[in-house]
């Protein structure tokens, strides 16, 4: 196997593929620890910003992290033979109150997947679900085509 | 401006309420709950006066 070609992809290829799927994984920093996680999401192509329904327990790791807007970076990938195709987007995860939430958010929300095998693995009451979004300061993609 | 009404949104999956207008009491209705995606029926809406 041979690394046949790599190319950028386009803004609207990339757009794409984020529509395509709904799920990517996040990864959070704080000072030196890292924290990745698999995550459902809307995507907002139109603004180019995802939004996330991000669920934890009272002392997990993943609240730890979340609790000052973290710098994050998502990347979503794709492998369709001879194809592989993987964005990655950069930015600070915001979270958004439900104060302020508008008719817009619940559209938004409304295309990213329940988080079900999160919300079945514990009492519910023990869960909180917290919304986030993701402006991203960057985004890039990489197609690659392998010849077999 | 009069005719925005106000709603008491209840989430009978995961508890949580919320005040909302109109808008965003359809947009509820055909998304399902903001914070747990449970579909929504409708009824789970109190107006307040
Ligand atoms: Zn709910």
């Amino acid at each position: 196997m041979a690394l046949d070609q790599q190319t950028e992809m386009t803004q609207s290829e990339i757009d794409d593929v984020l529509s395509r799927h709904e799920t990517g994984v996040l990864s959070l920093a704080r000072s030196d620890d890292p924290y990745a996680i698999p995550i459902s999401y809307g995507y907002d192509s139109e603004h180019r910003r995802f939004y996330m329904r991000l669920v934890s327990t009272p002392e997990s790791e993943k609240r730890e992290f979340l609790s000052s807007s973290p710098d994050c970076r998502l990347v979503v990938y794709e492998e369709t033979e001879p194809v592989y195709q993987s964005v990655v987007a950069i930015g600070t995860l915001e979270q958004i109150s439900t104060d302020e939430l508008t008719a817009d958010h619940i559209e938004q929300y409304g295309k990213a997947k329940r988080p079900l095998f999160e919300i079945w693995a514990e009492g519910k009451e023990e869960l909180d679900v917290q919304l986030f979004k993701l402006d991203p300061e960057s985004m890039s993609g990489r197609r690659i085509e392998i010849e077999s | 401006m009069s005719g925005t009404e106000t709603y008491q949104f209840s989430c009978p999956e995961c508890g949580q309420s919320l005040t909302v207008d109109d808008s965003m009491r359809f947009a509820l209705v055909d998304n399902g709950c903001v914070v747990c995606g449970a579909p929504l029926r409708g009824t789970e809406f109190a107006a307040c006066s």
